[in-house]
């Protein structure tokens, strides 16, 4: 029995954007010496996401501009504001952020993948994206594989 | 590049500088009470490019007498500053301190920063305090501006009677060739503040004012509904500059909002960039 885990770290650059990571889970699998079960991946961040999609950059940009009509920053001037806009004391600072964590929570934190002999079992189109909604900032993934040796 | 500058950061969540100096994390999380997790200096950049800025005042504040504690010394600011071009550094120095005007010179002339960071509420010490005016008349000497922590204090055991802008008229007055900056607008008193910056033309306010509701909403409410905007466009475009306060909030949060109340692009421009320069010298 294999279990393992690696954290990464993302730097976004970004308002918001797509990251790809699909080689930093097939790194990890393959340095695990995992044959067969399964990689998941999660971001420890409730204002970021992980997304599984085809890797275009006009689905990319698709992606975060409905996640944004869906959950926007800020309400539109007259609407009901988020109750988030207000001090938190634990982090010494206003919260104004209440549109990316909808976004974090309509889009998903984490995936997973079947391994097979080695290789990360995925369709020829799917990507794995880290999803930045709240950046630049720096990020941190999990990646963990779980299963049997060869 | 010449897009503007942040008058108003605090450079408490850098992980390189935490690396070198982990005392560092005390200040952060019990002194400035910031609980967001430490970041590279490039997310630091990155924040910047995201507003359009090229360049960041970084403020300290000597809190050593009152708070047993530096949320920064001025060498840590300046190590910073040697290690990224596109920040600028300010000194902060105790003014009950006998030695404070030496400080602030060394600092200066010295260390290379660029101007005073002073925290009433934090230092304990209202601006108008007599026995500041050593230090103020040695800003003056080395032509430097001091920027005052002005308006509430989020801080536990601060108290908000420092913030309260008529406590720095005599300053104002007493020191007409001293360029001084009240930051956060000094909400919850943005209408004296602004009484204050009508009278002297050596005050100047920055814009790092956010205290509930979002950056929009709250600067339109101070900057608009408070006081007129009109009046900030008209009167005192030579004497606002940005400022956002990161991390209290993201710089390009704060721009966004400042950039979205209305003023012309040639108060844009003053306001970002032109007005900053002024203050600091002619030169970022």
């Amino acid at each position: 029995m294999i279990i393992k885990m690696e954290r990464i770290e993302v730097q976004s650059t970004k308002d918001m954007e797509m990251i790809d990571i699909t080689s930093h889970l097939e790194r990890v699998v393959k340095e695990s010496g995992l044959h067969n079960g399964i990689v998941l991946a999660m971001t420890t961040h409730t204002s970021s996401g992980l997304i599984v999609t085809e890797g275009i950059e006009c689905l990319e940009r698709d992606v975060v501009a409905h996640l944004d009509r869906l959950a926007p920053k800020e309400a539109p001037p007259g609407a009901p504001g988020y109750w988030h806009n207000r001090y938190l004391d634990f982090d010494g600072r206003l919260g104004f952020n209440a549109g990316d964590h909808l976004k974090s929570i309509l889009g998903g934190i984490n995936c997973f993948f079947a391994v097979e002999n080695g290789k990360v079992v995925r369709g020829g189109r799917q990507t794995v994206y880290f999803v930045e909604y709240d950046g630049p900032l720096a990020r941190t993934v999990i990646i963990q594989v779980m299963g049997e040796g060869a | 590049m010449n897009l503007g500058i942040d008058f108003h950061t605090h450079p408490l969540l850098v992980r390189e500088m935490v690396a070198r100096h982990p005392e560092l994390v005390k200040p952060a999380r019990e002194t400035f009470y910031i609980g967001n997790t430490f970041q590279p200096i490039r997310t630091f950049l990155l924040e910047l490019d995201e507003a359009g800025l090229d360049k960041a005042v970084l403020l300290p504040i000597d809190a050593q007498r009152t708070r047993a504690d530096m949320v920064y010394n001025n060498e840590q600011v300046a190590e910073l500053c040697a290690m990224e071009p596109r920040f600028i550094g300010f000194a902060s120095v105790d003014p009950m301190r006998p030695d404070a005007p030496q400080l602030l010179e060394h600092a200066i002339k010295v260390l290379g920063l660029r101007g005073l960071k002073l925290a009433p509420a934090m230092q304990e010490v209202f601006a108008d305090d007599r026995r500041a005016y050593p230090l103020y008349e040695k800003a003056l000497e080395l032509g430097i501006p001091i920027l005052f922590h002005a308006g509430m204090s989020w801080e536990p055991g601060s108290r908000l009677a420092y913030g309260q802008p008529l406590r720095f008229e005599n300053v104002a007055a007493d020191f007409p060739q001293l360029r001084i900056v009240l930051a956060h607008l000094a909400w919850p008193w943005v209408t004296e503040a602004v009484a204050l910056a009508l009278k002297y033309p050596n005050v100047y306010l920055d814009t790092s004012a956010l205290y509930f509701d979002n950056p929009r909403d709250f600067l339109t409410y101070a900057m608009t509904h408070i006081v007129p905007l009109t009046v900030f466009e008209r009167s005192l475009r030579n004497q606002i500059v940005f400022g956002s306060n990161y991390p209290r909030v993201e710089i390009k949060n704060m721009a966004r909002a400042v950039r979205g109340l209305g003023f012309s692009e040639e108060c844009q421009k003053l306001v970002f960039r032109e007005n900053a320069l002024r203050l600091l010298g002619g030169r970022a």
